[in-house]
């Protein structure tokens, strides 16, 4: 196989074709007429929109507010997630007294606290980062409990065999051990950090794709409002590819489980 | 175990008239697509099974004896220039009154029925409900489960689950068999059960048998004709009829003279494809 | 595990605690179990104190007997109901789409190698949109109504649905399909009586992790756009600055998530009671 149809192969011209053939449709539909509904845009003009809006360096505003409120969001989530996680996954005590109600928490879904949080920490960004932080600590929170919980009782039994200290055992063999959940949790809560900042903005926070997105919405420019769903897309997509990527580089036996492979 | 007779099941008539053909394979090939372009596994098969025969085909693990059975039970499709059919009428997907048992049994029931609906799956629809159940029923007790017909796949053991699907092989009733290796994973007990099981069943319904096996004892116990593959491409290196007198005994018949001599005789066979 | 607006669907595979090792016809879910009751005991300190300290508090923060006062009150009125009643036709509709697209879908790209990598770029870019930035496309193109809120729904839990039914179908055993071919079944009979329960599983799987997610994009759904539903009912209690009744629904909101785990996992055991132990 020449290096030319590696590269081919990998890049998945199928599916690039397949898209492309999506989008054509989708344009061709438009400009013969023969899809005219609610003023759907050809995806022409929705490129050409994104182009004068990255020109006028608007996209790149907003783009950068989310992203910066994303991860310093999903950063808080995760050292608090992990934090309280670690202590309610190894000291027992903590977890039979509490874990019950965090449970129960954990039920009530954060986009019904939207609306009243926006009434009491108001429309700013600050209300954005709180939900965030709150919404994205939870799946880290869980997946670290689980993970230090549920070390494999062989594992146990050759921490007990090597007479390993309490401490040994737990830097040596409970936290790496429960690194592949822990992992997942932080992809997850990363995914749940967007979404959340996507819905705070387009509710709350004056600034933001969330935010431009409704203003476009509101100001009657479907080509606008595409080109902004286009890149909330494949800022999650850019997210997702950049964890994967720092995991793979700084955590190599961390791999997240099976399944979550493309 | 010995198999409760069912008394509707005839006897096969004994084997006195010459037995008509039922299965006929002629220059059969198959070639397996590969990387590296094409490669002839069978090449150029040439023999009859006839009527209530009970044949072998041995051979070395990879020696595409499976392969072959396959093309018989139409799971494989052989080269076009290949000429294979069932009771006068070509092989093209899996032939009517014939079926095909598989070596893994487990993956072969489906584990969200009971036994008895297993054994059903290829009667439903095709047979009225009554003589339905009087067939699951007559099957179930030849294989000695009819205890055991409202439990799961998942419940029973190795041996049984292989049973079950003999069962459900038997209730459609087959003019021919074709079994890959049926016994091969199970403990030696279980195995010399299951022979003297599918000896029985083979005496009681003429059915035409064709059973890959790798056991030369086995072979040579339950057959009337091995076939041994070898080469590569494999083909019929040789063909050793096999004269013992039925019904075959677990000991007594592996005591006798003639079976030393033709396991001798089939081993020798077998190393000879040994390059 | 109620998770908001599973945008990219990585919470599809979301981790499954190994499950325990049984031996007899039951329960195939891993054990939901509960942790240790007295775990509840900071919730009710945490409630009763609030209760106790009310008055003290700004009107930002209203005990929790205002909260079931107000409560009572939308029951009382009917509005309670009619909403929860908008909200349960929308998260039943929408799962139900999700589960018939996306087991239909999840068997063409598992079934084919060829159409899965035709699909797969598009089918990712697609999950990795949040359902919240779909909304105002969807109202432009739809509407603010009923079938619009199930499209956002539906667009959203359909992937863990099809992600599970795709590897259910990459792990099928191809004897079984021999098998059924041996014993001259039709091709529909194949697909209906070996395919579809082989895949159930499958299916569940993703049904459980779709079902909490159909939820929370109801009530995404019913805040932003304010159709109807317990979500509109909460984005109304906040233009009124009605705090009780916010606090109240958002109860409600927990409930009805408690409620959709435990029927999913009863359904499942209950589909599922005849299969091998996991």
């Amino acid at each position: 196989m020449t290096s030319v149809t590696a590269v081919l192969r990998r890049a998945n011209v199928l599916g690039l074709a397949t898209m492309l053939l999506f989008l054509g449709a989708w344009e061709l539909l438009i400009r013969t007429g023969l899809l005219d509904f609610q003023n759907l845009p050809a995806p022409t003009a929705v490129a050409a929109r994104a182009q004068q809006l990255l020109a006028s360096g608007e996209l790149m505003t907003n783009l950068l507010h989310t992203l910066r409120v994303t991860v310093l969001g999903w950063v808080l989530a995760s050292v608090i997630g992990i934090g309280l996680g670690l202590v309610l996954g190894l000291w027992r005590p903590a977890w039979r007294w509490s874990m019950a109600s965090f449970e129960l928490l954990r039920a009530v879904p954060p986009i019904s606290l939207v609306p009243l949080a926006l009434l009491v920490f108001g429309f700013s960004v600050r209300t954005e980062l709180t939900l965030i932080v709150y919404a994205s600590a939870w799946p880290v929170l869980v997946n670290t409990i689980e993970g230090v919980r549920t070390v494999r009782p062989e594992l146990r039994d050759v921490a007990r065999t090597l007479q390993l200290s309490r401490r040994a055992t737990l830097l040596k063999l409970t936290l790496p051990a429960a690194m592949p959940s822990i992992v997942v949790g932080l992809q997850l809560g990363l995914s749940l950090a967007l979404v959340l900042a996507v819905v705070a903005e387009l509710v709350g926070n004056p600034s933001g794709l969330g935010n431009a997105l409704i203003l476009a919405q509101l100001a009657l420019r479907p080509e606008e409002m595409f080109a902004y769903v286009f890149t909330i897309g494949l800022l999650g997509i850019a997210l997702n590819a950049a964890f994967r990527q720092i995991v793979a580089r700084t955590l190599p036996s961390a791999k997240p489980f099976p399944g979550k492979a493309s | 175990m010995t198999i409760e007779r069912p008394a509707d099941i005839a006897p096969a008539a004994p084997r006195t008239q010459p037995r008509g053909v039922a299965c006929q394979c002629r220059n059969a090939s198959v070639d397996l697509v590969s990387r590296s372009g094409p490669r002839r596994i069978l090449g150029d098969i040439n023999f009859d099974l006839h009527d209530g025969e009970f044949v072998a085909i041995l051979g070395r693990s990879g020696s595409g004896k499976t392969t072959l059975l396959r093309v018989l039970g139409g799971l494989v499709e052989p080269t076009p220039d290949s000429e294979v059919s069932f009771h006068g009428r070509p092989v093209a997907g899996p032939p009517q009154d014939v079926v095909f048992v598989f070596q893994n049994y487990a993956a072969s029931l489906l584990p969200w029925r009971t036994v008895h609906n297993n054994v059903a799956l290829g009667l439903e629809g095709k047979v009225p409900a009554a003589e339905m159940q009087a067939r699951i029923s007559e099957s179930l007790a030849i294989v000695g489960l009819e205890a055991r017909a409202a439990d799961y796949p998942w419940q029973l053991s190795g041996g049984m689950q292989q049973r079950v699907q003999l069962a459900r092989s038997l209730a459609m009733r087959p003019r021919g068999l074709l079994m890959d290796e049926p016994f091969g994973s199970l403990d030696a007990m279980t195995k010399a059960s299951l022979q003297d099981q599918l000896q029985q069943v083979h005496q009681h319904t003429g059915a035409t048998i064709a059973f890959v096996t790798h056991d030369i004892d086995e072979a040579v116990f339950l057959s009337d004709r091995i076939l041994v593959l070898d080469g590569s491409p494999a083909t019929i290196a040789h063909e050793i009829p096999v004269e013992l007198p039925r019904p075959r005994d677990q000991l007594a018949t592996k005591e006798l003279p003639e079976f030393l001599r033709l396991r001798r005789q089939v081993y020798d066979a077998i190393v000879a494809t040994r390059d | 595990m109620t998770i908001l607006g599973l945008g990219p669907a990585d919470a599809a595979s979301a981790v499954e605690p190994r499950a325990r090792r049984r031996t007899t016809p039951g329960r195939n879910t891993r054990a939901e179990s509960f942790p240790p009751l007295r775990g509840l005991l900071p919730l009710v300190v945490f409630l009763a104190l609030w209760q106790l300290v009310a008055s003290g508090l700004s009107p930002f923060f209203p005990p929790p007997s205002d909260w079931a006062a107000a409560l009572l009150d939308l029951w009382s009125s009917g509005v309670l109901l009619s909403a929860a009643g908008a909200t349960v036709v929308t998260f039943g509709l929408g799962l139900l789409a999700a589960t018939v697209l996306g087991t239909v879908l999840g068997l063409a790209v598992g079934a084919s190698a060829r159409t899965d990598r035709a699909l797969q770029p598009t089918l990712e870019y697609a999950r990795a949109m949040p359902p919240a930035a779909v909304v105002p496309i969807a109202t432009l193109l739809l509407g603010f109504t009923g079938t619009m809120k199930v499209v956002v729904v539906t667009s959203a839990a359909i992937w863990s649905i099809l992600l599970n039914t795709r590897s259910g179908v990459r792990q099928l055993n191809p004897v079984m399909f021999e098998m059924a071919r041996s014993l001259q079944l039709s091709r529909f009979e194949r697909v209906r009586k070996v395919t579809l329960p082989a895949l159930l599983p499958a299916i569940f799987l993703g049904v459980r992790v779709a079902a909490p997610v159909a939820l929370v994009i109801t009530l995404l759904v019913e805040i932003l756009t304010q159709v109807d539903g317990v979500g509109a009912l909460i984005a109304q209690s906040q233009r009124n600055y009605e705090f009780a009744q916010g606090y109240g629904l958002i109860l409600v909101a927990g409930l009805f998530a408690l409620l959709v785990n435990a029927l999913v996992s009863m359904l499942q055991a209950r589909v599922m009671r005849h299969r091998p132990p996991a």
